[in-house]
């Protein structure tokens, strides 16, 4: 270490320790001393944590700063992370005697202790992009701000380029203007857009990135067995014993699963198979904040054998001990994937071990993918995203509550936000006018605006209570409506209301590691008993699960048009594959195969379409949304269709005949516009972006709406709207976050070409091999709920008046 | 339109959820809850206020189709005692060709309460022949139509739920749907519905396109 760096308390906490500095640790304090803001990109595991905060202890150890003032500021899009990084630099402070305060501000955080840290605040503060943006809105935010030195950002990568990382940044911009003189860190793992990630930290022009590569490349496997891999499923039971011994034989395994519902659902057959009475634990999170916080105790402190977890552990979290990584499904993204197995061997100069369990057929080749595209160095594409109105409307009223602004300087201030720098001066002016009376165009709400205009040009909020409002409806993350479920007194989590629409009492269901029989809902509780049914029904809260990214879908596209690379797969994979072939046909690299194939639902005769595209999820979406639409119009009574990563499959009441009319290119041109007003994504996206920007309320002081009070409302908001004022602000934000959402429609507009004249339709009596595992999906897109609502209800109709002898 | 057979009656319902007793040349109505949307602005909550006039222009389109002298609106008609200064002169304008047109009685609503309109009188209760028109249905032993509670339906069919708003049909109580262009709706199963639905009933089921008749029994067979 050179002698102008003065780091002794840190270096005997090492020393003690057996620890070192490692090389992008010195670096980033010395560039940082130097002055430059830093984009360190680095494994996991690689120390990455501490490098970030050295510039900011060297300082407060060898340079004299005011006691009670906010010195560093550290923000990570996790409170769990917050939490861990507070306990992890606590170490050396207080081995050390280190006279530095660190505390942690979360949504968490009792209020008594919220308002002490605005009386005396800590030297370093650890919190999140949203409270962030309510420390901002204080009336004391400028002199709470003025003295911060350094302000470091963790897990940047997972930030930028989304809604959270919009209000980040426009709040990052508005410290500039407080503390101009504060320098920057921003924390990442690999990722393919170094640039923007940069210019999102910090536009100074000597700003620098720092890169260091994984020294070795981590050793990933997939699954050995004798077992039989379903043909689908996501729950891969078929390995749980393989896998309950490869547990036996680590010291500390994290299991990744891709859902809720897997974690739930693998947690409860590994008890079953847990003879050796090993501690297995389950984190997601619907669980209750303190069993959460409890496992992750656990397994810092090395008492776990196993941790069954979702995303909820994904980002950055330091455990110690864990020597393997399991995961239970496709990881659906090569940075994903990367990120959790730097879980193993927490240590950078040495390779990560992982292990990769399908849990389906499908899987299994996107697994082989994955390994290749790791071998390769390929990392997945992140499309650069301007910033979001919705989300630049909440922050308006957020910079009101926290003083007048004038015009001018706020628009140069929010230009300086990276995602909003080509943001237009009326489109600016628009957004205001929205906030303070809702921006319609006859002015009605005039009256009732919540920013008023001073006489100097000053705009501020005209009242005190806008201001508790605005502090109830901040954040970015729109979420389902959530229950509690009560077992006796405990509380043991949340689950989305529409989950529990679809049961009924008695029904049986797997939370929080055990079996739960429904028995009512009693003040927006979920009240439960414990039962000992060895078979509960399979609980489908499980949300969104991840798409696979564009990168992946092109791999396992390849994979399996080569027969060749067949002889690399287990038999039972290539059997597959052969059956497929003999029994109707393989999709082809350049062409389309079609399946079509009677099928019975619920007794009643259904008529199926399959188209193998490989184009990723989204583009099956569109493509779904499309074709159905044009059945519709044709007359086929489509009812729903399922969109894979691979493939899509649309049923429908009566049977399509001419394939080529159906996948015509011209169904680009009719359709899309008018489907884009009305598919569900759009309202969905109309009910986020009313929220968000705060035309609805999350909470209202005293009384909370149900979600579906505001599903209610949104959507009647929505047709007026459309009807009254098309290209209202939010009008255009959902649509912006649709197109996103999507796809680029230049690739199925591409795909339609290439498939022209060139499809091969199989006519089948039954299902085939590679159709079984999309059919037997449950994540089902509705068509057009109001036009298939009506088919239903026909159906039922004469059903009834059959029954009754009148039809 | 589906007849329903009210009391010796014959009532005819729209699938917008207006009542028509075409004999009487009279259209029945329930819970327009104007200027609703107006009525969060002044908490700060920006709502479209165009939802006055969309329920109007959408009652008159449809009385426009019958022979329709008098119109009994069964209360709520304001969302609020304010609703009427907030309408803008448009909306306005529509009430007044409205009420010109047809000769309309008021009810009054829980929403109404305190309210004052020049030349608008409110009634508690209307009666024609044997039925009364009320806002909230009553525990009585007569023949009432009445509003105030919004009943909306789940129908299970294929496994998946599909909710609309529906007209119950009990004996000798009719409740109707509101008609109001942003108002909600609460489910048939509620328990402050049970006093006011006998053992047996039917629904009147109202989508975009049609209306669908359930009895109770089909409708609690799916559960």
């Amino acid at each position: 270490m050179s002698e102008n760096l003065k780091l002794q308390p840190i270096q005997n906490w090492l020393k003690k320790n057996n620890w070192f500095f490692y090389d992008h640790q010195l670096e980033t304090l010395n560039q940082s001393i130097n002055g430059h803001d830093i984009l360190l990109i680095a494994p996991t595991g690689g120390g990455k944590t501490l490098a970030g905060f050295l510039p900011s202890l060297h300082d407060l150890i060898n340079d004299k700063f005011p006691d009670n003032k906010l010195h560093t500021l550290y923000i990570s899009p996790l409170k769990a992370l917050t939490i861990d990084v507070h306990r992890n630099l606590t170490n050396p402070i207080e081995d050390q005697k280190l006279d530095i305060r660190v505390e942690t501000r979360t949504g968490d955080t009792s209020n008594y202790k919220k308002t002490r840290q605005k009386e005396v605040p800590p030297h370093m503060l650890m919190t999140t992009p949203e409270s962030l943006a309510l420390l901002l809105a204080d009336t004391q935010a400028k002199e709470y701000f003025k003295f911060l030195r350094y302000l470091i950002i963790d897990e940047i990568h997972s930030l930028v380029n989304s809604k959270r990382g919009d209000l980040l940044s426009l709040n990052l911009s508005r410290l500039n203007n407080i503390s101009p003189n504060c320098k920057r860190i921003g924390l990442s793992a690999t990722i393919k857009n170094k640039k923007s990630t940069l210019n999102f930290l910090s536009q100074k022009k000597n700003s620098k990135i720092i890169n260091i590569r994984e020294k070795s490349s981590p050793k990933i496997e997939i699954l050995e067995t004798e077992n039989r891999v379903p043909w689908s499923g996501h729950m891969a039971g078929y390995a749980i014993t393989d896998i309950y011994k490869k547990i036996k034989l680590s010291s500390m395994t994290i299991l990744f699963v891709n859902t809720r519902a897997q974690a739930e659902l693998v947690f409860n057959k590994l008890w079953q198979e847990n003879e050796n009475n090993l501690k297995i634990a389950i984190h997601h999170g619907s669980l209750q904040k303190e069993i959460r916080r409890k496992v992750e105790n656990l397994m810092s402190l090395g008492k776990l054998d196993c941790v069954v977890a979702t995303s909820s552990l994904d980002l950055g979290i330091d455990w110690g001990k864990v020597d393997l990584v399991v995961q239970i499904g496709s990881p659906k993204g090569i940075a994903r994937f990367l990120q959790r197995i730097g879980r193993s061997n927490h240590r950078f100069d040495e390779p990560s071990k992982a292990l990769l369990v399908p849990s389906n057929r499908f899987e299994y080749l996107e697994c082989i993918s994955t390994i290749a595209s790791i071998k390769a160095n390929l990392l997945d594409e992140v499309k650069d995203k301007e910033g979001s109105l919705d989300v630049l409307a909440q922050h308006i009223l957020g910079v009101a509550c926290s003083n007048p602004f004038q015009i001018d300087d706020f628009f140069l201030e929010i230009k300086k936000a990276w995602p909003f720098r080509n943001l237009k001066k009326q489109t600016f002016l628009d957004v205001l006018e929205f906030v303070r009376n809702g921006g319609y165009s006859l002015k009605h709400y005039e009256q009732y605006a919540k920013i008023g205009i001073n006489k100097n040009n000053f705009y501020a909020i005209k009242n005190k209570n806008i201001r508790n409002r605005y502090r109830l409806n901040v954040g970015t993350i729109v979420e389902s409506y959530m229950l509690k479920v009560k077992l006796g007194n405990r509380t043991l989590g949340q689950v989305e209301e529409w989950f529990i629409e679809g049961l009924n009492e008695g029904d049986t269901f797997l939370f929080s590691g055990r079996v739960l029989e429904y028995q009512s809902i009693t003040n927006n509780n979920i009240i439960v008993r414990s039962t000992n049914s060895a078979h509960p029904k399979i609980p489908s809260y499980a949300g969104g699960r991840l798409p696979l990214t564009s990168e992946l879908s092109f791999q396992v596209r390849k994979l399996i048009s080569k027969k060749e690379y067949w002889k690399h797969f287990p038999n039972q994979i290539s059997d597959w594959l052969k059956l497929q072939n003999k029994f109707s046909g393989l999709p082809s690299v350049e062409g389309l195969l079609v399946e079509t194939f009677p099928r019975h639902i619920k007794n009643k005769k259904r008529y199926f379409l399959i188209c193998y595209t490989f184009e990723g999820r989204n583009a099956n979406q569109t493509l779904g949304f499309l074709i159905s639409k044009k059945m519709q119009r044709m007359g086929y009574k489509p009812i729903s269709f399922v969109a894979t990563d691979y493939a899509l499959a649309i049923w429908s009441m009566i049977e399509v005949e001419d394939i080529n009319v159906i996948l015509n290119e011209d169904i680009m041109l009719d359709d899309l516009y008018e489907w884009l007003e009305e598919t569900p994504l759009l309202k969905k996206n109309f009910r986020d972006a009313a929220i968000i920007s705060g035309l609805i309320e999350r909470t209202i002081p005293g009384r909370k709406k149900t979600g579906k009070q505001v599903m209610f409302s949104s959507d009647l908001i929505f047709n007026v709207l459309k009807k009254h004022e098309p290209n209202h602000i939010l009008l255009q934000v959902a649509r912006n976050d649709s197109y996103r959402g999507l796809i680029d429609l230049d690739r199925l507009g591409d795909f339609l070409k290439r498939i022209k004249n060139n499809i091969i339709h199989k006519r089948l009596d039954r299902i085939s091999p590679l159709a079984v595992p999309l059919v037997l999906e449950i994540n089902r897109q509705t068509i057009d709920k109001s036009e298939v609502d009506e088919y239903f209800l026909e159906e039922l109709e004469n059903e009834i008046l059959t029954e009754v002898g009148l039809n | 339109m589906k007849t329903l057979n009210f009391c010796n009656h014959g009532l005819q319902i729209c699938k917008e959820g207006v009542l028509f007793w075409l004999e009487k040349e009279i259209a029945i109505v329930s819970d327009l809850h104007l200027e609703k949307g107006s009525s969060y602005a002044s908490s700060g909550q920006y709502i479209p206020p165009y939802d006055s006039e969309e329920t109007l222009l959408k009652l008159l389109d449809i009385l426009n189709n019958y022979r329709v002298k008098k119109v009994i609106l069964l209360g709520d008609t304001f969302h609020d005692k304010d609703a009427f200064l907030r309408m803008t002169s448009k909306v306005r304008f529509l009430f007044e060709d409205f009420t010109k047109k047809y000769e309309v009685i008021f009810i009054l609503g829980n929403h109404e309460n305190k309210i004052k309109i020049e030349d608008i009188k409110f009634h508690q209760e209307y009666i024609v022949d044997d039925i009364h028109f009320l806002h909230e249905a009553i525990q009585k032993n007569i023949n009432q139509i009445s509003g105030h509670f919004h009943p909306v339906a789940s129908i299970k069919v294929s496994s998946k739920k599909i909710t609309s708003k529906c007209l119950i049909h009990s004996n000798n109580h009719i409740i109707l749907p509101s008609f109001g262009e942003f108002t909600g709706g609460l489910n048939i199963n509620d328990p402050v519905l049970k006093p006011f639905i006998s053992e047996d009933y039917n629904i009147y089921f109202l989508t975009k396109k049609s209306i669908y008749k359930f009895s109770n029994k089909e409708i609690e067979s799916q559960y």
